[in-house]
């Protein structure tokens, strides 16, 4: 079954209260980040198609977007490390570098790697030393949630504690920016909910915060604006809730005691996924789905129709065709 | 940036192996090869004691610049640390500045080993003003092994950067006349011998040691060796930064 793409690359969906202003192709005063039609190519591959991207000073924005969506490419443009092929990146109103060189950003990344043969407490001095006014190296170890291992050798880490050096290390500079590639994917549930809490407080004290993250849940509870990226473009903009009201599709859920085939041919169905006797339908018309579905399939039992949750809006907008 | 220089000094006197390596071994070379040829006349107008401290000591050294800028340099690049170095406000310029300096001082632990055994087991006498003088020629020499380090750094990963900085280490060593006589050697492999800097830093070295100036050919050498790898260095670090 082919499916029809939901947001038309074309036309990102973008939420008039949070989105950039594509029109408006210069940073203003007051922006952070600023990425105005940015394209950047391997060989055949566009990695960053004309991103045009804003974001202002103290939001909190997760960039979603699945492997290869472009994702590290567009941190690694706004970060200064890589040049856009075409466009223009800015970061506080100027080049990324001088924004890096004045100590303005902090940045994590997922293949950062650390110094070796020094001791957390060392490294951190050192690279608080170099800028205006870095938090003292016990603050970034309790933020980072590494208390008690700040004479810990940088070798002898574990793979959850070198993560959490690497968060330390973004924000030990104290700056006004701060981007965070995939920062809690080695932390258990306990350590990313701890982390989460501080993020929150650097949040409030007016940083900006931009990062990227697998576990699409962290993106609902705590930024104010979502960054959907796929194919490197923009696919969606907004707030949690918006994203999930744009794609404009409802969750049926059933169970069935017979086959499980046939359900992409329910009128609307976007997506299916069965887990046992378990099938979950994304349709735009869970009305019309639900009458033929009881029309057709007599065993099916425990119908249930729900709103989508932020996974299956980040599916159905990144993904449109991997129904059935 | 001195908090970074001193980082990096600091981690490498407590790195075990790397001590062995640039200290533990042209020391006890120096030892084996006194106590067999100590005695006999050295072919530079020295006694073979001073020649061979000479050698020994910028073959401690040329080692320190040599493991302290490839190997490292390639695993910084291979773990990703260099990238995140430029995400701070110390700019490519100074951390490069950085590691040569402190690349540049790991030399004086060995230069300063081997001359206090020279001095004291084999009662190697000099003057007073000749001791800092070599130190700091032998220092100064190994400049160009800096830059060598830095195309070995970006030519291969990690392990093989390790592999090749001792394939360089050994050659230079052997066929700059560090290890043996450059007489001994076939008189092919004597031009050879007389184009490299490893042969060229120890002979300022030998010339200080006997009481003469440094020679304009050797200066003029170690600085072609400078200049063209600094130049191959660049070019590839660019290569490197294009590939994004």
């Amino acid at each position: 079954m082919t499916v029809t793409p939901l947001i038309h690359p074309g036309a990102p969906f973008s939420d008039a209260s949070a989105a950039s202003d594509a029109s408006d192709a210069s940073a203003a005063p007051g922006d952070a980040i600023t990425l105005t039609a940015v394209s950047k190519s391997f060989g055949a591959v566009h990695a960053v198609d004309d991103l045009t991207l804003r974001v202002r000073q103290g939001e909190s924005v997760a960039l979603l977007g699945p492997n290869g969506a472009g994702k590290s490419t567009t941190i690694s443009m706004l970060l200064g490390l890589a040049a856009p092929d075409r466009g223009r990146v800015e970061l506080f109103g100027a080049d990324p570098a001088a924004a890096v060189a004045s100590g303005r950003v902090g940045a994590m990344l997922q293949e950062g790697g650390l110094m070796r043969g020094v001791r957390i407490r060392e490294l951190l001095e050192m690279l608080g030393s170099l800028y205006p006014s870095p938090m003292t190296v016990e603050r970034a170890c309790s933020l980072a949630q590494l208390e008690g291992l700040e004479n810990r050798l940088v070798d002898r880490l574990s793979g959850g504690q070198t993560q959490r050096l690497r968060v330390a290390v973004a924000l030990v500079g104290n700056p006004e920016l701060l981007v965070l590639d995939e920062p809690t994917a080695a932390m258990d549930v306990e350590a990313r909910r701890t982390f989460w809490k501080d993020m929150d407080e650097q949040a409030a004290s007016g940083r900006t915060i931009l990062f990227s993250t697998h576990y699409l849940d962290e993106a609902d509870e705590h930024c104010d604006r979502v960054v959907v990226i796929g194919g490197g473009r923009l696919l969606a903009d907004g707030t949690p809730a918006s994203i999930k009201a744009s794609v404009g599709l409802r969750a049926l859920r059933f169970s069935v005691n017979g086959g499980t085939n046939g359900f992409d041919r329910l009128p609307s169905v976007r997506s299916v996924e069965v887990r046992g006797r378990r099938v979950e339908l994304l349709c735009s018309d869970t009305d019309a789905a639900v009458r033929e579905l009881v029309s057709q399939r007599s065993d099916a039992y425990d119908i249930e129709v729900t709103g989508v949750g932020l996974e299956d809006a980040f599916v159905a907008l990144t993904n449109p065709a991997r129904a059935a | 940036m001195f908090g970074y220089l001193t980082l990096e000094l600091r981690r490498s006197l407590r790195d075990r192996r790397f001590l062995l390596l640039v200290i533990g071994w042209p020391v006890g070379a120096y030892l084996l090869f006194s106590s067999v040829f100590g005695n006999e006349p050295g072919s530079q107008g020295l006694t073979a004691n001073t020649e061979m401290m000479v050698a020994m000591a910028a073959f401690g050294a040329f080692g320190a610049v040599l493991t302290a800028t490839g190997p490292r340099l390639a695993n910084e690049r291979q773990s990703g640390w260099l990238r995140q170095l430029r995400l701070t406000p110390l700019g490519a310029g100074r951390v490069l500045a950085a590691r040569v300096l402190a690349a540049l001082a790991l030399t004086f632990p060995a230069i300063c080993l081997t001359f206090a055994t020279a001095a004291a087991v084999r009662g190697v006498r000099l003057e007073v003003w000749q001791w800092p003088a070599l130190a700091l020629l032998l220092c100064a020499g190994c400049i160009p092994f800096a830059a060598i380090g830095m195309v070995i750094g970006q030519v291969g990963d990690g392990d093989s950067a390790q592999g090749l900085t001792m394939v360089v280490y050994l050659a230079m060593s052997a066929l700059g006349g560090v290890w043996m006589p450059v007489t001994i050697l076939p008189s092919a492999l004597q031009t050879v011998a007389h184009a490299l800097p490893s042969n060229r830093m120890a002979e300022l070295g030998w010339q200080v040691a006997g009481g003469h100036a440094p020679t304009l050919t050797a200066v003029a050498v170690l600085g072609a060796w400078l200049v063209g790898a600094a130049l191959v260095a660049r070019l590839l670090s660019r290569r490197i930064a294009a590939r994004g």
